[in-house]
């Protein structure tokens, strides 16, 4: 009998929803909330309105492929997060799942959550296309999907990411200054890039090289292909130094502790370098930058993941929200480089530093997670 | 006398069976932990994350009843992904010839797979092996970045219930004609699933070129001898293979609206094709089981991951899980070699 009941409830709210006119947000004219954290993207950002809801919120994050240690890192620091004291009771239930790279899969996942009642679903896309059918499923339920990291190509949903063109400039302009300071306004860069095809490797690249034209100078570029891996970066790295002798300057996107690894082997002379977050790039800078290894460090954080189940639940709230959101950069160079602060010579080559992202208030730093067990984190 | 046929019945098909039984424990147990469960939201959901790995496991299925295996069939469904994502919309005769030249790539690639296989004389996993780089290739030449713009209303129809369709095309009184209601909450993607199953599979599987499939399977010596049409068999079986691959293809691209050149989900899909005929009680030596097990292998491998959603695992746990419960699950259909009578059995 009670079976039955449901049957006829889920049946009678399948008809009442399939007649519902088309919900989601309201598109709204700015400021939002909290601007410090969740910065819009650029002046023509347009904002968002979901009606508010009574929380504690259902929040699932659907994950796409797992296996690497950044991704290992932002699940962890999902689950530490919804135990954070600050959001703790504004999360009623939380799970976490990994479709593999499985596009289906990984919409039938959020479909089931939206089926299933969820407020919220954070999520990195296997694909920058295809969620038209799930995001129409999310506004006919009122539901709040955030897709950050790999987002998509659409301006139906709020997304969370760092400006990677940003990045590209940022390293660049570090490199340059580097470069005047030693007396130098032209010469030989090292470029090593990221995993060919994907729209971040094309974002940063572009940024450095908007950099380098703009500056002047007669800079000779020359580019490798790294794919963000440490193995691939310093062998391409090897090659490079084999075939040109000497570099100005590196420039690299991923993969920096094989980039600096191999100039040790070859006796590069230690030049100016920028590169991601790995704890290990950031260990040879502080040992070697007396000698010249001057470096800047920039990471796509997996902290990410954090930022997104806040703006997640902001939204639920109520506030306006920037529908693409802008996170600050956390970038961190050889002068601001401290031991236990934001690198740590205790801990494994191929984590990621940067978790943290104070304006936000998400104070959860990698290795606190990393070095825990899991139970610890439950 | 029904009881005894059912018995025999079951006896015969004893791995079909179990995999059968394994899948109505798993979708009951599911839908009674559901929030939901039972309704006709979670049966589209369901269905709608099934139908690309129902029919790239029908699509395998085909290879290893004839004792081999194809390692393109993930590709062509990229293939076909991509192919349907650039075609598929327009005016609905424009959309209908559109998918009609999907499945027909989709057929000419698994054609040119036969050929390969039986003019080439190579063996079909190294020769799909080297097909389904070239089927990447092609797809990554169609669609180097992921997109395109597959018919958002026909998306939307296909991809839901019954009742949607006719409301979506306004057929049936937008779906609420006296006729349609026993029907309208029906998931269309299990109708389409249905169809090509009833329509393609059992029909070939009763057809003397079907037949000789299974034969070869068995032993393709005796089948040659009994004068079957060994070449005819093995290259229907590829081109039927390759339809089957384009019909997941191309129901993705509808799904999805778009296209996407994945590599390593090409990857995922074959494999998975392989784990979903085996869990459907065909065998990997070729000669026993059938794409109708295979879609019910396909359907167990997906239900295994839904439990990820409702119980409460440790994310980093999963993959080891349901590793473990696959395992279990292809270890059940290995009973038989519990039961049988004499040793030389467990060679056939």
């Amino acid at each position: 009998m009670k079976t039955v009941l449901k049957m006829a409830t889920a049946v009678a709210a399948l008809a009442f929803s399939a007649h519902a006119a088309f919900a989601g947000p309201e598109v709204v004219s700015g400021p939002g909330a909290d601007p410090a954290c969740f910065a819009p993207w650029s002046k023509e950002t347009k904002y968002f309105k979901w009606d508010a809801k009574p929380g504690p919120y259902k929040v699932a994050v659907v994950n796409g492929f797992v296996g690497n240690t950044w991704r290992i890192q932002m699940i962890k620091t999902a689950k530490a997060y919804a135990e954070d004291p600050s959001v703790k009771d504004k999360i009623g239930e939380f799970k976490v799942v990994s479709t593999g790279t499985d596009a289906p899969a990984q919409l039938g996942a959020i479909e089931d959550f939206i089926n299933q009642g969820y407020d919220a679903i954070v999520t990195i896309a296997v694909s920058p296309e295809g969620f038209d059918r799930v995001i129409r499923l999310a506004d006919k339920n009122n539901v709040v999907v955030v897709p950050f990291d790999n987002v998509l190509d659409t301006d139906k949903v709020m997304q969370i990411n760092e400006d990677q063109l940003e990045m590209g400039r940022t390293w660049a302009t570090f490199l340059l200054n580097e470069l005047k300071a030693a007396g130098k306004t032209s010469g030989k860069i090292l470029e090593v890039r990221g995993l060919p095809g994907n729209s971040v490797d094309r974002d940063r690249s572009i940024g450095i090289h908007e950099v380098l034209d703009a500056s002047g100078g007669s800079w000779e570029v020359v580019q490798v292909v790294g794919n963000w891996d440490d193995g691939t970066a310093q062998k391409v790295t090897a090659d490079a130094i084999a075939v040109h002798g000497h570099f100005d300057a590196i420039a690299a996107q991923g993969g920096t502790t094989g980039v600096v690894q191999a100039m040790l082997d070859a006796n590069h002379p230690m030049v100016p370098i920028s590169g991601e977050s790995e704890n290990g790039y950031r260990k040879l800078v502080a040992e070697h930058s007396a000698d010249g290894l001057k470096g800047i460090s920039i990471g796509q954080s997996p902290g990410l993941v954090a930022i997104a189940m806040k703006a997640a639940i902001s939204a639920l709230e109520g506030n306006t929200m920037p529908q693409l959101i802008s996170v600050p950069l956390p970038v961190a160079d050889y002068t601001t480089l401290k031991d236990g602060v934001n690198y740590w010579t205790d801990l494994p080559d191929n984590f990621f530093t940067v978790n943290e992202f104070p304006p936000c208030g998400v104070n959860i730093s990698g290795p606190a997670i990393m070095s825990q067990t899991e139970a610890d984190v439950k | 006398m029904r009881v005894f046929r059912l018995k025999r019945w079951v006896m015969q098909n004893v791995g079909f069976a179990t995999a059968l039984l394994l899948l109505f424990v798993l979708l009951i147990t599911y839908n009674m932990m559901h929030p939901r469960g039972f309704s006709s939201a979670v049966a589209i959901q369901n269905s709608n994350e099934a139908v690309a790995i129902i029919f790239v496991a029908m699509a395998q299925t085909l290879p290893v009843l004839l004792g081999g295996l194809d390692l393109s069939v993930g590709a062509i469904m990229t293939l076909t992904n991509c192919i349907a994502s650039e075609v598929v919309n327009g005016s609905p005769a424009q959309m209908l010839f559109g998918a009609v030249l999907t499945l027909l790539s989709g057929s000419a690639f698994g054609l040119l797979n036969g050929c390969i296989v039986v003019y080439g004389r190579i063996q079909p996993i190294i020769a799909t092996l080297a097909t389904g780089a070239v089927a990447i290739g092609l797809a990554l030449a169609v669609r180097p970045k992921p997109g395109g713009n597959v018919d958002d209303d026909l998306s939307w129809a296909l991809t839901n219930s019954v009742y949607d369709l006719a409301d979506t095309y306004g057929f049936a009184d937008g779906g609420d004609a006296w006729w349609i209601r026993p029907f309208a909450d029906i998931p269309v993607p299990i109708l389409i699933v249905a169809i090509v199953a009833l329509v393609v599979w059992l029909p070939f599987k009763r057809s003397v070129t079907g037949r000789t499939v299974y034969a070869i399977g068995s032993a393709e010596g005796a089948a040659y001898m009994s004068g079957l049409p060994i070449n005819r068999a093995k290259i229907t079986a590829f081109t039927l293979g390759g339809f089957l691959a384009a019909c997941g293809g191309l129901y993705l691209a509808i799904q999805t609206s778009s296209g996407n050149a994945d590599i390593q989900q090409a990857g995922a899909y074959t494999l998975n094709s392989i784990a979903a005929v085996v869990l459907g009680g065909t065998s990997l030596l070729g000669g026993s089981g059938g794409a109708i097990g295979s879609l019910v292998g396909a359907m167990i491998l997906r239900v295994i991951s839904f439990f990820f959603r409702i119980l409460d695992i440790d994310p980093l746990l999963q993959p080891l899980i349901e590793g473990f419960v696959l395992l279990t699950a292809v270890s059940v259909g290995a009973f038989r070699t519990l039961r049988v009578k004499n040793k030389l059995d467990l060679f056939r």
